[in-house]
């Protein structure tokens, strides 16, 4: 229902007239044989995603566990991954909860966790800027990791594709779809799966296989082991600090090294 | 209580991801704001990681006997090997499931 309402809209906008027939739209995008239609630039954006899904599907399930293992409601659960839509945050929310973290300590922890979405949000502004306000809602509302991944990509290859929008509307619908069923499965299906597995693991695993390849020069090398040492040496801290504390000490000891490599090379 | 800090942090959450293209902030944002900003995954993420794989159950520190370990630096190679994400976690569980049958 949504898709279609976009669509139809996304139609009357190319042109002027809103009793626009899709024969009409589909000739606009005759003049240039690059330009996809809004549809196909969709399902494009559906199928870059799928592959990702390999590990979303257990880290949904990994959530939907843990968040009722952690004391919260199966609804919470359930509709923290709806509310929040974070994987990250979601996993550190529900671990902070059950260990009686203050409520400030949680919010923050997890807000320093969502940072990094602002990095995507300026990545995207350029492509996205022109749309109108609900689009950018949505599109935002949509912009996690997974999405940011495989969109950008689509729109760097085709910056000028006027629908290039629906690609990240593909990719993001595909991933939350899958995120709050498998959450759903996993709430209600979790007892069910062997601790053997030790399928939490997956989650630092997801992890991993964003931070190693990111780590590209010393400053980088810098915020990581200092982020390491203070989380490993801070976990008898009260409140669960050592997270702010080690993810602010990365960015500071990163930041630093930067600088100071920079003034260095300068002179 | 629980309610009201999961839709705040929805909403902050949101507002992060909206932010840079809400029409209400610069087109740019000050340099070094975006040096830092550039920091945020690997820290943040590292800070997760790192306890995620060293501590194992009752918070004590295991280095020894302790499979996650070896584990984790085999999916690390993989990840810089390969960058995929799939590749990454198959390679980690591989390795946790069998490295106790070889000895680990």
């Amino acid at each position: 229902m949504m898709i279609d309402a976009i669509l139809d809209n996304h139609l009357t906008q190319d042109g002027s007239r809103t009793d626009m027939t899709i024969e009409n739209g589909q000739n606009i995008h005759d003049h240039n044989d690059h330009e996809t239609t809004a549809l196909q630039e969709f399902w494009r954006g559906v199928r870059d995603q799928s592959p990702l899904l390999v590990g979303v599907v257990p880290f949904g399930l990994v959530f939907g566990v843990l968040g009722v293992a952690s004391g919260l409601s199966p609804l919470q659960t359930i509709l923290m991954s709806s509310i929040v839509f974070g994987g990250a945050s979601q996993v550190l929310f529900a671990q902070l909860w059950a260990s009686g973290t203050p409520p400030v300590f949680v919010g923050g922890s997890v807000s320093i966790i969502n940072l990094r979405h602002v990095l995507y949000s300026a990545s995207v502004a350029s492509h996205l800027r022109h749309l109108p306000f609900y689009w950018r809602v949505v599109l935002a509302y949509l912009l996690t990791d997974e999405a940011y991944a495989v969109s950008i990509k689509r729109f760097m290859e085709r910056p000028d594709n006027p629908v290039k929008h629906f690609h990240l509307l593909g990719s993001g619908l595909l991933l939350w779809i899958c995120w709050q069923t498998t959450t759903a499965i996993g709430v209600f299906a979790g007892v069910t799966i062997p601790p053997t597995l030790s399928l939490d693991f997956i989650i630092p695993l997801t992890f991993i296989a964003i931070v190693a390849p990111a780590i590209r020069n010393t400053a980088h090398v810098m915020a990581c082991i200092t982020s390491a040492v203070i989380a490993i040496f801070g976990q008898a801290l009260p409140w669960n600090a050592w997270i702010l504390l080690a993810a602010g000490g990365g960015i500071a000891a990163g930041w630093a090294t930067l600088h100071f490599n920079g003034r260095r090379s300068r002179t | 209580m629980i309610w009201i800090i999961m839709i705040v942090t929805g909403l902050l959450t949101f507002w992060m991801r909206f932010v840079m293209f809400s029409g209400l902030t610069p087109r740019t944002l000050p340099r070094s704001l975006e040096d830092a900003l550039d920091f945020v995954p690997i820290a943040v993420l590292t800070a997760i990681i790192v306890p995620a794989v060293v501590f194992t159950d009752g918070n004590t520190l295991a280095i020894a006997d302790n499979t996650r370990l070896p584990a984790a630096i085999i999916a690390t190679v993989v990840a810089l090997l390969t960058r995929s994400v799939v590749m990454t976690i198959i390679a980690g569980l591989m390795a946790l499931w069998t490295l106790p049958f070889i000895g680990f």
